[in-house]
């Protein structure tokens, strides 16, 4: 219902991420912490990670992440190593900014082929939040041989209430997804309880579709 | 005799208090857990440490040193800038970290 085609959701992503303040699950969370993710995409993706950052402004660990289309059948199960790197950041008396980059490589398992092939990973985020208002645009671009994806992810969150470092956290978030490659047909839409105390991240919402949208983070 | 342990002692409670104390600093890019929970971190490391505070409504950062031990502006401002935050001030002061929680949790 909430389809969009081509990149008619990317222009609105860059537009609505122009226009209201930003961020999300970070790469690098803090200096000398580890930060183990989860994700399930609506049955399109899932993705696990594990990430420590020596320094602050950057961070090593690895990842998985499978692809299953919702057009056809192709599947892809990719592993990967990555170095997170903190471009730049911005610390405002009550906000911050950040540009994140990342790079890697790894295996990519192709499903439909059995094949398996040296696979380069790039992306890029760029994040804003205050404790109010918060939204980030990610790009995480996957290439190899035999494929190659894109997928695109921009979020949008409103918290109710102002947080503090001992209280529960609650976030309404918009999330809007694209894929590249034949993995997803448009945008997928959804919308997301995210909720944080410490160290401690989980959320959970539906896409438009119906689908359960879930994530967890977890830092110490 | 009485005398001198007396003098003794209160030149050595005087001395604790005198070096004891809390170092309130006002910190830029405070917005989430995460940031308080890695400043927390990271200062926790001093052995001078005896306790910390972050609140994120008022960007402060309060650290409580033991008794006799203190950690310099330049220590400080390192630690912070090394965790990805920008350090804007530092105070010593003689409120306690009890004293600070309560008039936070007053605003």
């Amino acid at each position: 219902m909430f389809r969009m085609h081509g990149y008619a959701g990317a222009s609105l992503a860059l537009l609505a991420i122009s226009t209201l303040p930003a961020a999300d699950a970070k790469p690098i969370a803090f200096a000398a912490g580890t930060t183990v993710m989860g994700e399930y995409g609506a049955g399109t993706m899932n993705e696990a990670q594990v990430f420590y950052a020596p320094r602050y402004f950057f961070s090593v660990g690895a990842g998985h992440l499978s692809l299953q289309s919702d057009i056809d059948d192709r599947t892809r199960d990719i592993t990967y190593a990555r170095l997170n790197y903190l471009v730049k950041r911005w610390n405002l008396e009550a906000a911050q900014g950040n540009v994140f980059a990342w790079g890697g490589a790894g295996r990519g398992h192709v499903g439909d082929t059995g094949a398996n092939v040296l696979t380069g990973n790039a992306g890029a985020q760029v994040d804003y939040e205050t404790r109010w208002v918060y939204a980030s645009l990610k790009a995480d671009y996957f290439d190899s041989s035999a494929f190659s994806h894109r997928i695109d992810t921009l979020q949008v969150g409103l918290a109710p209430y102002a947080h503090e470092y001992d209280t529960l956290a609650t976030w309404f978030v918009v999330q809007g997804r694209q894929y590249t490659g034949d993995i997803y047909d448009g945008v997928e839409w959804a919308l997301l309880l995210r909720l944080f105390k410490g160290g401690k991240w989980v959320e959970a919402g539906a896409t438009a579709d119906g689908k359960l949208q879930a994530m967890f983070m977890v830092n110490f | 005799m009485r005398r001198a342990i007396f003098l003794l002692m209160a030149s050595w409670l005087l001395g604790t208090a005198a070096t004891a104390g809390t170092i309130e600093m006002k910190v830029n890019g405070l917005v989430c857990g995460f940031c308080a929970q890695g400043i927390e971190k990271t200062l926790r490391k001093y052995p001078a440490t005896d306790g910390v505070i972050v609140s994120l409504e008022n960007r402060l950062v309060a650290i409580a040193t033991k008794d006799g031990q203190d950690i310099s502006d330049a220590e400080l401002t390192k630690a912070l800038t090394d965790a990805g935050y920008t350090v804007k001030a530092i105070e010593r002061t003689d409120r306690s970290l009890a004293a600070i929680r309560e008039s936070l949790q007053k605003k």
